[in-house]
């Protein structure tokens, strides 16, 4: 068992579900396909990226 | 005239404001053309004679007043309840917020579309009434995961659709079926009663054969006047990141359709641009979480395991992608200061075939969805309006699109650009029809 199957199937678990092999096998191919800029945004650097306080989609931000 | 849904949407109305066009006559026309091409296209999932004639027997004055049109199967109408793609009602029966402007308008919603399965995929191809197909090759995908309302657009089943867009929703299948179709800015059409209506992402929208008839729609839906202007001195920002992955031709042609407009032109980065489409994804994975938790045990498996993947995300991931969200925002609206709108292709490849949504693009093979977002995020993540304008059709004989993002509440402004590229061109993509309906 892999790092990811440990993460998957522990983390199910963890949840109170019941992981099989076909939910694995399909979160894999997810983290297959969207892994690698799941790892960019979490390895960014965005001690500056000032977050939005107050949020509205439908306006520019603010600030 | 062979047919009245031949005539685009203004002229449907004006006949219907004149007298030259009886509105009954009109809706049965309507539901013999839907009955006529629908069969290999699967755009429209439920009819409703009754319903829809007494809606026109109630129809007040009104800009579409007696005007076929049909929605996505996500909004709750009256005598249906929103299936969202599935084989059950989500929302009980009811008056949408989209229901009540159409009606207001005197529009009369002759059918309920297609769509991808829980609005989760840009193709089509899954639904629990069976994929979408393409007007151009009912064999490829009409879109998602507005994919019934284009294709229903497309192959003239009506001249006006309503469809919403979380990651690209209306414009992706607008390019694929060579229709035009906006996503306005959020909020500016109300989204109650919308299945997805929990979303940050997700504006509703309306399709139409070109801006004109688009401008119509969203007048009605938006209750909002947007008075046309002119387009013959746009200044277009070319984020090039969002062309660098793109076939050869789709490239050409919105290159082509950006000289034919004339328009001043520059390239632009938008920051934080490599993050926008993780950003995208992880919002429409995890926000839909609260709203449908019975899908962690979904009897779909697909269904099943991408909940359960998203349950499994950091909340840090979130959070980062928040953050993305406020720096691209800022980006953006700094560009805005000096451009008056951004331009990239709708769609990176032509609509792929149902048995297999993969796209080839110059980088590889990628599952559609992955290649789609892509394109397409940046407007939900940020708000801002956009949408596809047709501008050719590609070798293999389905449509391309160009998408123009404008900044916030600049929905008439799109739309003038989109009726200046239709003339720069001689209309001659907007009135392309599909051979098998000549």
């Amino acid at each position: 068992m892999d790092a990811f199957e440990q993460f998957a199937r522990g983390g199910m678990q963890w949840l109170g579900l019941d992981p099989s092999d076909t939910d694995v096998e399909i979160m894999r191919y997810i983290d297959m396909v969207f892994g690698p800029e799941m790892k960019a945004l979490m390895e960014a650097h965005m001690s500056d990226w000032w977050p939005e306080n107050v949020f509205d989609p439908g306006r520019a931000p603010s600030a | 005239m062979s047919h009245a849904q031949d005539l685009p949407l203004r002229e449907q109305a004006a006949g219907i404001a004149s007298g030259d066009l009886k509105p009954d006559e009109l809706l049965q026309a309507t539901l013999q053309r839907i009955e006529e091409r629908n069969g290999p296209l699967n755009a429209i999932v439920a009819t409703f004679p009754e319903e829809s004639e007494r809606m026109l027997a109630e129809a007040p004055e009104g800009p579409l007043h007696g005007v076929p049109v049909v929605v996505k199967d996500q909004f709750q109408i009256p005598w249906r309840g929103p299936r969202d793609g599935t084989e059950r009602e989500i929302l009980p029966p009811g008056e949408s917020g989209i229901f009540r402007r159409l009606r207001d308008a005197g529009a009369v919603v002759v059918a309920v579309a297609n769509m991808h399965y829980k609005g989760g995929g840009s193709t089509g191809a899954q639904s629990a009434y069976g994929p979408v197909g393409n007007p151009w090759n009912p064999e490829h995908v009409g879109g998602g995961s507005s994919g019934g309302p284009a294709s229903a657009v497309g192959a003239r089943m009506v001249a006006g659709s309503v469809g919403a867009d979380g990651g690209g929703s209306i414009r992706l299948p607008a390019a694929y079926c060579g229709v035009t179709g906006i996503k306005p800015t959020f909020g500016a059409v109300p989204v109650d009663g919308n299945v997805h209506g929990y979303s940050p992402l997700d504006a509703l929208g309306p399709f139409g054969r070109d801006s004109d008839d688009t401008r119509l729609m969203l007048e009605a839906l938006s209750a909002t006047e947007l008075a046309p202007g002119d387009a013959t001195s746009m200044r277009a920002g070319i984020p090039t990141y969002f062309w660098d992955d793109v076939d050869p031709e789709i490239d050409a042609a919105c290159r082509s359709v950006l000289s034919a407009a004339g328009w001043s032109a520059r390239d632009v980065a938008i920051d934080a641009e490599e993050h926008v489409r993780i950003a995208t994804v992880l919002h429409l994975g995890i926000d839909a979480l609260p709203s449908f938790p019975d899908d962690v045990d979904s009897p779909e498996p697909l269904v099943r395991a991408y909940d359960r993947f998203a349950s499994l995300v950091p909340a840090a991931a979130l959070v980062r992608a928040d953050r993305v969200r406020a720096v691209v925002r800022r980006s953006l609206a700094h560009l805005f200061g000096d451009l008056d709108l951004l331009v990239c292709p709708t769609v990176p490849a032509p609509a792929p075939p149902i048995a297999n949504p993969t796209v080839r693009l110059p980088s590889g093979e990628h599952p559609a969805d992955r290649a789609n977002v892509r394109q397409t995020g940046l407007a939900n993540i940020s708000g801002l309006p956009a949408m596809n304008v047709p501008v050719g059709i590609h070798s293999s004989g389905l449509p391309m699109g160009l998408q123009l993002i404008g900044p916030w509440g600049a929905e008439a402004r799109l739309l003038d650009a989109a009726r200046h590229i239709e003339q720069a061109t001689s209309r001659e993509f907007v009135d392309a029809i599909p051979e098998r309906y000549l």
